[in-house]
């Protein structure tokens, strides 16, 4: 009988879903939105229609991220620390240090042999720091999130951002785009600020190659750009850099659920059944 | 949200002697009111960690702890009010977070001629004089007093300068020590000189020479208590010890005090003959290696409690090492063994950290803790107002990794497996000593989680 095991990433600003056998058979990404048990059932009902399984055949589910404890049908909550190591550590396992630039924060980890966390550090001070700041600015010029990576390529001499808050900088943009300053120079300043902040972070830890970029930032060619020219390495990105947390969640439901059968363990499972929640 | 702010969750504390702080404190500030009322006894603003209060107590002065009435606002989460009144002042909020409170304070009772409404624990009254006690980085004891005299222009101030030798590694600190010594006394006898001053007494020098020797067997007797805590599992844990940090702070000198240790000490001596731990079922030892505590958010000592951890030891608030440890001059002059017991706190692990190839004196201590207690992890407290306890705090955890690798784990290098030793994880908590608005819950909370999962990695991946 086919084992399946689920992981779900509730982020600050996306909720992503993985459903594993022997590999990755559905993955679902949406978006976070302040009813954060409604957005997981419903990203768990899509990724089980994706896999053409039943509720029922889930052998574990390990839910991460910071709204972990809202997935009522979770077997286990592990932080996204956890999670990610354990993700990349599969797709990677060359991988040494993990930075994670999500909606709202960033992280950097660094990891061993085994694919275990060794040391971590987390930003969820400043929006500076984060994916939030390419939004916002994304905002300001009139782009979309998705345009401003390969239109920072085509800089050719990136603007200085001095500014070290979002708002701040939201103006600065505003009034160097006012002066005539490309856009293209404008928004590859932009990723540098946010590489420098992010590089400055993952300097307090001791960088280890391969370094590997995933959450939202990943998404982004010309910052992925900028953090390589801050570190001065090279970095990989996954090929869906936004579901690695929930890829290490399904992983590690896995090797806890092989632990137990090993050992003769009891391992206890919530209910598999989809609650109809609504907190607003 | 500000009604929230208002009603902190009381932590759970270990020992008797922790839960009885609370009233201890109430009482003190409540003191200090009534005996402003009296006017019998001369107050005093001052400092802690000063060596200088046997000399207010030997001239019948009653200290005003300015920091500690600061950490009471922060605890009962009540500084918002005062911060925003300093602001409003033209202070910044990166100044230090205890002055802006205190200043704010000061200029609120001054300007209505009687105590905010609703004055945490009564409030801080007029003092008579103000003894500010500028240390080697701590500005705001230099400058916090000259500010609030603005609003009590009567109030006269004495600054002290306390001075030590700096850690050098090629030098022995006694080469020069002795002409700190003697300005320290120098700075003392200014001291005793201005208090006498000020409350028309003489020192009485037998009585000060009674008072440092109580002093001195409560600084020891401390020691040996807080050595109790390396039992396994721990008795009493940091949370803890951020409440009986006040008879070692703001009480030293007084037999209140020497008994407060005598019965902590009794109680954690039973409690580790009954194997009765502060976490019933002990995983994880931590070492709070830094910073001075988030006063409003002491009940995340009890959820790393939750989670299995204590902290059996810690840097803030602890003597360095018994008096009978120090290599300072004998004298049977008070005053110059104030000076001596100043410059042996400072310099105690400077011999140490010259013996160790790349360490100094804060990491050779955080060794030192990290051997005796049976450490697993370091956790760290950086408050982004407090640049005196704070700074060089992530550098020090940057030394302690290299030069200190204590953990042995298994390696797999071109496919071999290779035994090698780490690091000890560390966590770096960032908020504030009492702004609240530095603070989230959720955050601290998901890194605890996460500093706790990597504890029981690397556990499993111990190669011994």
């Amino acid at each position: 009988m086919s084992q399946y095991f689920a992981g779900i990433d509730i982020g600050s600003t996306m909720t992503k879903a993985v459903i594993l056998e022997n590999g990755v058979i559905a993955s679902v990404i949406g978006h976070t939105g302040p009813e954060q048990r409604r957005l997981a059932n419903k990203v768990m009902e899509e990724a089980l229609r994706k896999a053409g399984l039943s509720f029922d055949a889930m052998t574990y589910i390990v839910s991460t991220g910071y709204g972990r404890i809202n997935v009522p049908f979770a077997d286990k909550q592990v932080t996204e620390i956890s999670c990610h190591a354990k993700g990349v550590s599969s797709l990677f396992p060359q991988a040494r240090t993990i930075v994670d630039i999500g909606g709202q924060d960033s992280k950097a980890i660094t990891i061993d042999t085994h694919g275990r966390v060794t040391n971590f550090i987390m930003n969820d001070k400043c929006a500076a720091g984060s994916g939030r700041f390419v939004e916002v600015i994304a905002d300001t010029v009139g782009l979309k999130l998705e345009q401003m990576g390969d239109l920072s390529l085509q800089s050719t001499h990136p603007a200085q951002i001095s500014s070290i808050c979002t708002i701040w900088a939201q103006q600065e943009v505003a009034s160097r785009l006012a002066e005539g300053v490309p856009v293209p120079d404008l928004i590859a300043g932009v990723h540098r600020s946010l590489a420098d902040r992010v590089a400055r972070m993952v300097k307090r830890l001791k960088l280890q190659k391969e370094v590997i970029l995933t959450g939202g930032g990943g998404k982004n060619k010309g910052l992925v750009k900028a953090l390589a020219d801050q570190l001065d390495c090279e970095i990989l990105v996954p090929p869906e850099p936004l579901i690695t947390g929930a890829l290490g969640a399904a992983l590690l439901g896995r090797e806890l659920y092989e632990k137990a059968l090993n050992k003769n363990l009891p391992l206890e499972t919530k209910p598999r059944v989809l609650e109809t929640v609504q907190i607003l | 949200m500000a009604e929230e702010q208002k009603k902190p969750k009381k932590r759970m504390t270990a020992t008797q002697a922790a839960a009885s702080i609370g009233h201890m404190v109430k009482e003190f500030i409540a003191g200090a009111v009534r005996a402003k009322a009296e006017g019998k006894q001369k107050l005093a603003y001052t400092f802690i960690v000063c060596h200088h209060e046997e000399i207010l107590r030997a001239l019948d002065v009653l200290p005003v702890w300015t920091e500690n009435f600061a950490g009471v606002c922060g605890a009962k989460r009540d500084s918002e009010r005062f911060l925003q009144r300093a602001e409003s002042l033209g202070l910044s909020r990166s100044l230090c977070t205890y002055a802006l409170c205190g200043i704010g304070f000061d200029q609120w009772r001054e300007e209505q001629g009687q105590m905010p409404p609703n004055a945490p624990w009564g409030g801080m009254p007029k003092p008579d004089f103000m003894i500010s006690t500028g240390q080697i980085l701590c500005d705001p004891r230099a400058k916090w007093f000259q500010a609030s005299q603005q609003y009590m222009p009567d109030v006269p101030i004495y600054n002290m300068d306390l001075p030590y030798p700096l850690f050098e590694k090629d030098q022995d600190h006694r080469d020069v020590w002795g002409y700190y010594h003697k300005y320290i006394v120098k700075e003392l006898r200014g001291l005793v000189k201005f208090v006498e001053e000020q409350t028309g007494k003489k020192m009485d020098y037998d009585r000060l020479k009674e008072l440092v020797d109580l002093s001195d067997r409560t600084w020891n007797l401390i020691h040996e208590t807080y050595e109790l805590r390396r039992a396994v599992p721990c008795p009493m844990g940091t949370g803890d010890a951020m409440n009986t940090m006040v008879p070692i702070n703001f009480m030293m000198g007084t037999q209140d005090s020497y008994n407060f240790f005598l019965n902590l000490n009794k109680e954690l001596k039973e409690k580790i003959a009954k194997q009765e731990g502060e976490v019933e079922n002990e995983k994880y030892r931590l070492l709070w290696g830094g910073g001075l505590p988030a006063w409003f958010a002491l009940s995340d000592f009890n959820y790393f409690n939750s989670k299995g951890a204590c902290f059996p030891a810690e840097t803030t608030y602890r003597m360095v090492a018994p008096l009978y440890e120090m290599d300072i001059p004998e004298t049977n002059d008070p005053i110059e063994h104030l000076a001596w017991r100043w410059l042996g706190y400072w310099t105690f692990w400077y011999d140490k950290a010259r013996k160790r190839p790349g360490s100094e004196p804060d990491v050779e201590r955080l060794i030192s803790l990290i051997e005796n207690y049976k450490i697993d992890g370091v956790v760290m407290h950086e408050a982004f107002s407090c640049r005196t306890w704070h700074v060089g705090l992530i550098w020090q955890l940057h030394q302690l990794g290299k030069i200190y690798k204590p953990i042995p784990v298994y390696v797999v290098t071109n496919g071999k497996k290779e035994k090698t030793h780490r690091e000890l994880p560390s966590l770096i908590l960032e908020s504030d000593i009492i702004d609240i608005t530095s603070y989230s819950e959720v955050d601290t909370r998901n890194k605890i989680d996460a500093f706790i999962e990597t504890l029981e990695s690397i556990r499993q991946n111990r190669a011994d």
